[in-house]
């Protein structure tokens, strides 16, 4: 296989320096593949949410860069996460969301795996009516199992195995916002959509993270939060974002307010924030809301963003939830011309990546520097295994 | 045997998982030699556990048995 070089040098550079990542990484395949392995595959992505899976037995099969995985809440409660292939022949085992109500059987020779994924029937397999054989174990024929974590209703999942422990790996971000290590409720399906986006996903984290464009493109927010009351949240090699010192909680007709998240203190009272969690999870808290956006890579220019909106109690009012619904909506749609603007812009040859305002884009530069470690990182070890 | 064979095959056309295992425990019970009838329990007991029906805890009974499941 030849390997994939783009030049990074100068994308590590001091903020004041520093070019951005080089068009490749967002249009050329081989990079994207290339990337699938270095910052998605190696590292604590997000997939889905356990809202997804609400009930023991709910199975949803999904694709994660073209991976058939299965999402599934087992009988015991726990969300876990399987490749969703039988052992046997590698077939698809579930095709469509649906409740498991005993035992998972393969649709082709119907081997049967319980939904805590061990393999617990082979009929036929020595023979007709024989459903033993020596040859077969069945305890090394269990389902694989992609490593997983839920924080903050995210499954988060680790594809090569090897990341460290997801505690570990996130222990700052978790310490940034271990106020609101609190239940978090999903707000159902009014809470929740999808956009599809013409655009490298890269690109949605890089416009997510900064607050330099709020006032030229969500104008709206210049009234009660201005680019002045934001600031840069930048943690060299994981995450970045940005947070408000003026949030203003959503009231309806009647001054009616969402409940707060208990006891997280005072300093919360005006304060957000957005964060990037690298690779592909962006997440926002608020004193009584927050929201998670997973962004499903498609291809080296399409992303599906899903959006997940949650509240501190488990009924929160439902014309309250839908107005903050469509107020997310509206701000996230008019990222959308930015983020595909940007995209179609790196079909320009001579583009070099770009430059960055010291003082607006660090938690740009914070991302592209990470990308550019962990790809470097890929590409030695690649080199070494030569 | 004929009329349990059409039974069957409309169940299985309607993905009646209650229905198949009914309809292969009976076939198990009319079979002449213990392959055919192990066969038949195999079907009965797979479909219970896929419906993660009761029945599955005696067919497994059966089948371990006769020495044909773990």
């Amino acid at each position: 296989m030849t390997q994939t070089v783009t030049d990074l040098s100068n994308v590590r550079n001091s903020v004041e320096k520093a070019n951005g990542l080089p068009n490749e990484h967002y249009i050329d395949e081989r990079v994207f593949q290339e990337e699938k392995q270095a910052l998605l595959f190696s590292q604590w992505a997000g997939l889905a949410v356990a809202a997804d899976v609400p009930e023991p037995g709910d199975a949803v099969p999904m694709e994660f860069l073209g991976m058939p995985l299965l999402l599934l809440r087992d009988k015991e409660g726990h969300v876990r996460v399987f490749q969703n292939i039988c052992r046997h022949r590698g077939m698809i085992l579930v095709e469509e969301p649906r409740k498991i109500e005993g035992a998972i059987r393969c649709p082709y020779h119907s081997w049967c795996y319980s939904t805590k994924g061990n393999l617990v029937s082979t009929p036929h397999v020595g023979g007709p009516g024989h459903n033993t054989h020596e040859a077969i174990k069945r305890d090394d024929l269990g389902l694989i199992e992609v490593r997983s974590h839920i924080w903050r209703d995210v499954v988060w999942i680790n594809v090569s195995g090897d990341a460290p422990a997801f505690e570990e790996a996130m222990a700052d971000v978790m310490q940034r916002w271990a106020e609101f290590e609190l239940p978090l409720y999903h707000g159902g399906h009014d809470s929740r959509f999808e956009l599809e986006v013409q655009t490298n996903w890269k690109l949605a984290v890089e416009n997510y993270c900064e607050s330099y464009h709020l006032p030229w493109v969500h104008p709206g927010l210049n009234s009660y939060s201005k680019l002045e009351d934001h600031y840069n949240i930048e943690k060299p090699g994981e995450y970045s974002g940005q947070g408000t010192m003026v949030y203003r909680q959503l009231t309806n007709e009647n001054g009616e307010k969402f409940p707060d998240f208990a006891d997280v203190g005072a300093k919360w009272n005006e304060q957000a924030e957005y964060i990037a969690v690298y690779p592909n999870v962006l997440l926002g808290t608020h004193r009584d809301h927050a929201f998670a956006i997973i962004l499903e890579p498609k291809g080296p220019e399409k992303t599906v963003e899903h959006i997940h909106l949650y509240y501190a109690v488990p009924q929160s009012d439902e014309g309250l939830r839908m107005r903050n619904t469509q107020l997310w909506k509206t701000v996230f749609e008019e990222d959308i011309f930015v983020v595909e603007g940007m995209q179609r812009g790196r079909h320009a040859a001579n583009f070099d990546g770009g430059r960055f305002s010291p003082a607006m884009d660090g938690p740009t530069h914070n991302f592209h520097d990470w990308v550019a470690s962990k790809v470097e990182t890929h590409r030695a070890k690649a080199k070494a295994a030569e | 045997m004929k009329d349990l064979d059409t039974r069957m095959i409309t169940a299985h056309e309607a993905n009646d998982r209650m229905a198949l295992i009914k309809l292969y425990a009976e076939a198990a019970n009319g079979a002449n030699d213990l392959d055919a009838s192990c066969f038949y329990l195999t079907h009965a007991y797979v479909f219970a556990l896929e419906a993660g029906a009761p029945q599955a805890k005696d067919l497994h009974a059966q089948l371990v048995q006769h020495g044909r499941e773990a």
